[in-house]
């Protein structure tokens, strides 16, 4: 038996990856060591990082949220749409953070009380969400920033020349790591994750950590939301067909966080997020095309859960019927 | 004669503990074995390895004299040899005809054919058993019967009987004894795994036992008494001392009433079930597998919700108490540790300092709401040296410690939360002798600190040696009450059965 901090980990394997491309990338691509390229790639995996976040306090407490793309497109959308129809900001915001809390509350609530399998749950709410804001609430597919609004300052920002929502991946990670780590929520959260029955047993309000867990993951993706718009200046819906799902879950279950729980935490995240960076920034500056890098990521994927389920085996006693 | 089976050597290690060491065993054609021996002596491990269910470490197996390596249950089964289980590996919603033919259905299954020879096959051999009845709705015996029709079906030469009489009333026992002498005239040979010596120096040909995975004797069933075979099973001191008998000198006297029953249900397992708990005395529980034992203390414990409509009453301190989760338990300070903790126990990947850690976080009990990691280090220092749990450092999994070591983690993740009320649900399964004394240590140790402490075992002589007073449990409810100075395995037995 191997004891703990000795010998290739998973997590060890993947920096060490993340270590090996950056320096093959560094010394065999023009541009990537530049300073503003690093920049870029931190950038350019914050709001996958902040979504991964979220979908890593799911994750560890065994379960997972399909519904996160779909959240942050509908809320952010429906969020400037309120804006441009000249709602005042602090309604706006209020109503949609109701609006948010709700969906976490009815996808805890649906595995918690309803026994609904995660994976099913957060398939069909992702979709009702969807439905439901286009339906009801936005009148086209792209919703634009109102001009002079405080998301387009903030996509602006920059702290020593860094953008601020790199602060802001680094902020979330702060916030969700002393979550996991120093509360009582957070300790219950990975002992659901590795033994259910037990947890219950032992006296852990197994519920209500539930519907706080798919809200924590519902809040940071509208955070994300929010985030993208001060990007683009706009909210595109369509991004909920796009492979953004795939690649946070890829972004987990490469980091080392095991789908069947109680395993991983932050530093897993982000690590996992600045291999993916890395990787998309060199397939870029290669120039291979949007099609073939979805394929390899991908491949990627699928190489990941399978080394996943080969590493962390589903256990047949501990695991509930139907989860995940 | 000649041998069926010969084992050679044969040695099967868990995590590098060996549970069988180096036994030569032989069966010869056509004969009725009895295998004796304590709990985790090795009966059940041997078995398993010549019915293909575990691989050996080391040594080899002779059938009829060939070599034979059995990697599954099917390849054992196609050459002859059956294992009617322990613990029953039928499927409980199919019928039992649909479980006898499990396996060899034919392409187009007419269910009408199968019930007519499932019937005609079960009367051959004396069962009054219901082929279109769910295996689910069946009592503890028939599913025992079912398990024997299936093997006998199979016509298996070699068939292992893991304990098969645990279940059986005497008349059952009588019908089965000569359903064993009928299969050996027509030429198959039998292992039963027995703990009722009389079964076995009364019906075997021949007897081997074993002790700590080694074999001890074996021989002619002529050659041996009562007094030899128990000799040779217990042994050393060590377990003399374990399961020593109470006198009434030594029983604790009763507490105030801490807990009172009164005719809870839930469903079918638990019936009209009255009993109380006192402070500062072992109650001890005695049932057998469906009597409903372990689901009237989940119901105590919050796990289970007994029946809305008529479910009974139950008052804690006079108070009437009704638990939808184990949380409202544990605030109420009733603990309750469980039968089976690999999946309802313990955080196998977590570390013992995380495992006892649980516990306390759980409760709310930690010093403050910050999770602090000195104070798991201490907490896990102080109770793995009270509960004497042997790991290189309390960094390592759960999942790496012996079974004696991951027992003592389970109930000490129960006692950080400080319980007034401890129910221990097979408090020594599957753990090895020297952890069981201490073990035992503890639980009288906590009815002498004045705690009212449960114990619910399957095994007679634990009973016997722990309680200040016994409850047995049959078909959901309390049907006798002993004193153990009174009480005789006879007796308990006689009331769990009957």
């Amino acid at each position: 038996m191997e004891q703990r901090g000795q010998g290739w980990t998973q997590e060890r394997i993947v920096f060490a990856l993340a270590v090996v491309l950056f320096i093959v990338a560094a010394l065999g691509l023009r541009g990537f060591a530049d300073p503003n390229n690093l920049i870029a790639i931190v950038r350019s995996v914050s709001v996958l990082g902040i979504l991964a976040l979220g979908m890593a306090v799911v994750i560890i407490g065994r379960g997972i949220d399909l519904s996160q793309v779909s959240v942050m497109a509908m809320s952010g959308a429906w969020y400037l749409q309120m804006l441009n129809d000249g709602r005042p900001e602090g309604m706006a915001l209020l109503t949609v953070l109701a609006f948010v809390v709700f969906i976490g509350l009815a996808n805890g609530f649906l595995v918690a009380y309803g026994d609904v399998p995660p994976i099913f749950a957060t398939l069909a709410s992702g979709a009702v969400v969807y439905g439901l804001v286009r339906s009801q609430f936005i009148g086209s597919e792209t919703v634009p920033l109102p001009p002079g609004h405080w998301l387009e300052a903030l996509g602006r920002m920059r702290l020593v020349t860094v953008p601020v929502e790199v602060f802001l991946f680094a902020g979330a990670s702060l916030l969700i790591f002393l979550f996991l780590r120093y509360t009582t929520w957070g300790r219950y959260t990975y002992l659901m994750g590795d033994n259910f029955q037990a947890a219950r047993t032992i006296g852990i309000p197994v519920r209500p950590m539930n519907l706080l867990r798919y809200v924590i993951s519902a809040l940071l993706a509208f955070a994300a939301g929010l985030l993208t718009a001060s990007n683009l200046f706009s909210i595109n819906t369509r991004v909920i067909t796009s492979t953004l799902l795939y690649d946070i879950i890829l972004v987990v279950v490469i980091g080392g966080i095991g789908l069947s729980g109680g395993k991983g935490g932050v530093r897993n995240v982000v690590g996992g997020a600045l291999l993916i960076g890395i990787m998309l920034n060199a397939m870029t500056i290669l120039d291979i095309s949007n099609i073939y890098q979805n394929l390899i990521k991908a491949i990627i994927l699928l190489a990941a859960i399978i080394i996943d389920s080969l590493m962390n085996p589903r256990d047949e006693q501990t695991a509930q019927q139907g989860d995940i | 004669m000649t041998a069926i089976i010969d084992m050679r050597k044969v040695t099967k290690a868990y995590r590098g503990v060996a549970a069988v060491k180096a036994v030569d065993f032989t069966l010869e054609q056509g004969e009725i074995h009895a295998l004796l021996g304590e709990n985790g002596a090795g009966k059940s491990t041997l078995t398993k390895i010549m019915a293909g269910v575990v691989e050996a470490t080391s040594g080899e197996m002779l059938h009829r004299g060939q070599p034979a390596r059995f990697l599954t249950p099917n390849e054992a089964l196609n050459a002859g040899i059956a294992m009617v289980f322990q613990e029953t590996s039928l499927v409980p919603s199919m019928t039992v005809a649909q479980n006898i033919y499990l396996g060899e259905e034919k392409f187009l299954n007419r269910l009408r054919g199968v019930y007519i020879a499932a019937q005609q096959f079960l009367q051959s051999l004396n069962f009054n058993v219901d082929p279109a009845a769910p295996v689910a709705s069946l009592g503890a015996a028939k599913r025992q019967m079912v398990e024997i029709a299936r093997a006998v079906h199979h016509k298996a030469d070699v068939i292992i009987f893991d304990e098969p009489t645990a279940t059986l009333t005497p008349e059952e026992k009588r019908h089965f004894f000569a359903l064993m002498k009928r299969l050996q005239a027509s030429g198959v040979s039998i292992i039963f795994i027995t703990h009722a010596l009389e079964e076995a120096l009364g019906h075997a040909d021949r007897i081997t036992i074993l002790r700590d995975g080694e074999l001890v004797a074996t021989g002619k069933a002529s050659e041996f008494d009562r007094a030899k075979v128990v000799q040779a099973m217990v042994g050393r001191a060590l377990t003399q001392q374990i399961y020593r008998k109470r006198n009434a000198a030594h029983l604790r006297k009763r507490g105030a009433k801490v807990l009172s029953v009164q005719d809870i249900s839930m469903g079918n397992m638990v019936r009209n079930n009255s009993f109380s708990i006192y402070d500062g005395q072992i109650t001890g529980v005695f049932g057998l597998i469906g009597s409903g034992r372990t689901e009237t203390f989940k119901i105590i414990s919050g796990v289970y919700k007994r029946d809305f409509v008529r479910g009974g009453d139950i008052e804690l301190d006079g108070r009437p108490v009704r638990y939808n989760v184990p949380r409202q338990a544990i605030k109420d300070r009733i603990a309750y540790v469980t039968e089976d903790r690999k999946s309802e126990g313990l955080f196998e990947n977590l570390s013992i300092a995380e495992n006892f850690f649980s516990g306390l976080v759980a409760a709310g009990l930690q010093e403050s709401s910050i999770v602090s990691l000195r104070e798991m280090r201490s907490l896990s220092e102080q109770w793995s040296e009270r509960l004497k749990v042997r790991a290189i450092n309390s960094r390592a999994k759960a999942v790496e410690l012996s079974g004696g070591n991951q027992q003592k983690v389970v109930i000490g993740k129960g006692l950080v939360q400080r319980p007034r009320l401890v129910i221990f649900d097979e408090p020594t399964r599957g753990v090895d002798v020297g952890a069981i004394a201490e073990i035992h240590q503890l639980i009288n140790d906590l009815a002498d600190e004045g705690l009212a402490v449960v114990v619910i075992s399957s095994y007679l002589p634990e009973i016997m040696n722990l309680s200040d007073r016994i409850l047995v449990f049959r078909q959901g409810r309390v049907v006798e009450e002993f004193s153990p100075v009174n009480a005789t395995e006879e007796k308990i037995m006689y009331a769990a059965v009957h």
